[in-house]
């Protein structure tokens, strides 16, 4: 094995573009802190050599028979040990090239979007941190080392969302994300010790075998697949986990690009799908997955509708969007959800870096003031944001619009009607806030000049990037890759299916037979659009979204259904007010009154005792002698 | 006359009125001087047990001159002792030393 550790290209190539990064972060971390440039060079020359390893690996195993999987024993204790690897295939290799890709892309904007941040090399470190224990996750051939890397993940992106650990928002919101993903990722390990104690074995491939259901029972697997997906529902956001997404955009907007709409919280969607056939051994557990995925996906919506924040509509955009692919899953067409997820990460990213263009340049996150500042003046993420908007919609000829369909396509396919209808609302609202922001900066209804001196003089033109031109466009660059990525992912579907199910995979519903379902749900997307250029675009439009009429409704979804209250009252009432106080009191009256009990047990005995004491020397010895004496007569006789 | 037990006898005698005089005595210089004694008779015994017994190798001379020069160690560690109490109390009655009593 080891000798043909460095003669097996692909080996090596997985191995580097797993471990370069982590190199890099632990270099970054020990010796190069104080420079910042010179550790933002080594993270993106580390994230360039894995991007060139996935796509090396992407191209040379595109026509994979099986998947290749190395392991070596890693702690080993008697019989047993645990494996550590790598596992490739399809699946694995295309979201390790996703990864690889908006990585690369991200941490080459960050260039430009951190620039001059007190915290620049530390930035890199983590970003650095975040590759490593996302790429490792995605090659992994066993669950377990799965879940480790997916809380190393989870590590990463509590230190990337508390970046600005000055704030107390921000530092909140960390906590906040730790906590919460941390209640699905308890289920998620019970789910696993489950399947290892029942079928011992946390083999990805095995478990993916038909051997699962002949070892385990149908209730059991039904019970092991509900609680591994309560880490699905914490990573992806997912009803009714869902609430610490928005907030994590508290982190730098690159961050939330990278992490917390692209990668990271795919990797939940990810994991579905990398045991996507151990999961759909249950037919409970996938309705039910499938209605999470609904409930999510509408609850999502409806708060995005209202949000002022630029990134909080991204941010709940993408929990309706994970929501999407989980229903796809879940809906059994396996293509459809791994589809969305890839064409997903292109476009959401792209949403994402265009936003922090207008973040860095305005200093607000109102989209309504960066469009009365001249948002649309800055040309390239204008243009970048609407296309990513237009594939967020569904809208053709975007990559959205076939990942949109494919899931559609799977949603007809089942017998109950109400997720198809479910997923076709959620279309529909998904094109009406995504435009509703569009239109809010492209049409403003008056415009200022910025009030804010050191960024006056960009109302129109190219002026917005002229006095900083090089960073601008170190900042558009992977906004132009990006962007015309969304323009052609779209077209590759048929090759990714070939590459992902085979060629004689097909049988899923997509387009074909679904005709009417095509002019539905594009119809209804362009209506949302319409409906949004109604209410913001049109000129003398009033800029207040239907739902902003109704008070109530408006509030409700502004406070995010009170999901958060609920979540608040729960804790206030039920953990601190009945659990923590009953700790507080078997902690008081049991454990400090049993101390205390001791304590006093032996001062009291000491005291009764200490008569014995004369402080006359002689009695002691004579006790002493007696004692002797009866000593010497007990052993003698 | 001459046997073991009148030696055993003696030893005995001895120890008993050690014990005694460590008892009873409320000086320390007497309990010292006691205490004497009784490692006296433990030497007289050795000495007779190896007289009559094991006369060949003379171990029980030797723990004998070991007792003696262990008592005199004894000696000189106790009145210094004795010293330093009498320096704080200003007297060697074993009655005044008992501030621990309990």
């Amino acid at each position: 094995m080891t000798s043909s550790w460095f003669q097996d290209p692909t080996l090596l190539a997985a191995a580097l573009a797993a471990l370069l990064p982590f190199v890099t972060f632990a270099l970054i971390m020990i010796f190069t802190r104080p420079y910042p440039k010179l550790s933002a060079a080594l993270s993106i020359a580390a994230v360039s050599v894995s991007l060139f390893c996935a796509l090396f690996l992407l191209g040379s195993h595109w026509h994979l028979e099986k998947p290749i999987q190395y392991t070596a024993k890693w702690m080993i204790s008697g019989d047993i040990y645990i494996p550590f690897g790598f596992l490739l295939d399809q699946l694995s290799l295309l979201m390790l090239t996703i990864v690889a890709v908006i990585s690369f892309l991200v941490q080459v904007y960050s260039l430009g979007y951190m620039a001059g941040d007190p915290g620049f090399a530390r930035y890199y470190a983590f970003q650095s941190l975040f590759a490593w224990a996302m790429m490792t996750m995605t090659i992994a051939p066993t669950m377990l080392q799965f879940y480790v890397f997916w809380e190393l993940v989870g590590l990463a992106s509590y230190l990337l969302i508390g970046f600005y650990y000055e704030k107390f928002s921000a530092s909140e919101a960390g906590k906040k994300a730790f906590v919460m993903t941390r209640f699905g990722d308890i289920a998620f390990f019970l789910g696993l010790l489950l399947v290892l104690f029942n079928f011992g074995n946390l083999n990805i491939l095995d478990m993916n075998s038909v051997d699962v259901t002949a070892r385990m029972s149908p209730a059991l697997i039904t019970l092991s697949a509900i609680l591994i997906f309560g880490g699905v529902a914490g990573k992806s956001a997912q009803f009714p986990l869902l609430t610490w997404l928005p907030d994590a955009m508290e982190g730098p907007t690159p961050v939330s690009a990278l992490l917390h709409s692209a990668t990271m919280v795919a990797a939940g969607v990810y994991m579905f799908a990398r045991i996507f056939p151990f999961f759909s051994n249950s037919a409970a557990a996938m309705t039910t997955f499938l209605a999470i995925g609904t409930i999510t996906m509408l609850l999502a919506s409806t708060m995005a509708m209202v949000t002022r924040d630029i990134k909080q509509v991204w941010a709940y955009s993408t929990i309706s969007q994970l929501g999407f692919m989980v229903m796809g899953l879940a809906a059994g067409s396996y293509f459809a959800g791994i589809f969305h997820l890839t064409t997903h990460a292109g476009f959401k990213a792209l949403l994402f870096l265009c936003s922090g263009v207008f973040i860095h340049e305005y200093e607000t996150n109102d989209f309504f003031e960066m469009g009365k500042y001249g948002g649309r003046g800055l040309k390239v993420p204008m243009v970048c944001i609407t296309l990513a908007a237009a594939a967020l919609s569904g809208l053709p000829p975007l990559s959205g619009f076939f990942s949109k369909e494919a899931i559609m396509g799977g949603l007809a396919g089942l017998h109950n009607p109400v997720w198809l209808w479910a997923g076709l609302l959620g279309a529909f609202l998904t094109a009406y806030y995504s435009f509703r922001l569009i239109f809010a900066i492209l049409f403003p209804q008056k415009i200022e000049k910025p009030h804010h001196g050191e960024h006056g003089g960009h109302g129109h033109g190219h002026d917005g990037g002229h006095h900083h031109a090089g960073i601008y466009w170190v900042m558009a660059w992977p906004l132009i890759i990006l962007a015309s990525l969304t323009l052609v992912l779209g077209f590759f579907q048929t090759p990714l299916e070939n590459f992902l199910v085979g060629h004689h995979g097909g049988g899923e519903a997509h387009g074909g037979h679904h005709a009417w379902l095509l002019y539905v749900a594009v119809g209804l997307a362009l209506s949302g659009v319409g409906l949004a250029w109604l209410e913001f675009g049109r000129k003398g439009a009033s800029q207040v979204g239907f739902i902003e009429k109704v008070e109530p409704i408006s509030a409700l979804f502004a406070n995010r259904w009170y999901i958060d209250h609920f979540y608040r009252r729960f804790l206030d009432y039920f953990i601190y007010g009945i659990v923590s106080n009953l700790f507080t009191r078997n902690d008081r009256r049991v454990i400090d009154g049993g101390i205390d009990g001791i304590c006093r047990a032996t001062v009291g005995s000491g005291w009764a005792l200490s008569f014995l004491q004369s402080g006359m020397l002689q009695y002691n010895l004579m006790v002493m002698f007696a004692v002797l004496a009866l000593v010497a007569l007990y052993f003698f006789f | 006359m001459n046997s073991l037990y009148t030696y055993l006898f003696i030893a005995a005698l001895l120890f008993s009125l050690g014990i005694f005089g460590v008892f009873q005595r409320r000086s320390l210089i007497g309990m010292l001087i006691a205490i004497e004694l009784m490692l006296n008779a433990a030497s007289i015994n050795f000495m007779a047990f190896n007289r009559f017994l094991a006369p060949d190798p003379i171990v029980g001379q030797i723990y004998t001159l070991f007792i003696m020069g262990i008592a005199a160690a004894e000696a000189a560690i106790a009145l210094s002792i004795i010293v330093a109490l009498f320096r704080r109390l200003r007297s060697i009655d074993i009655e005044r030393a008992q501030e621990l009593r309990g």
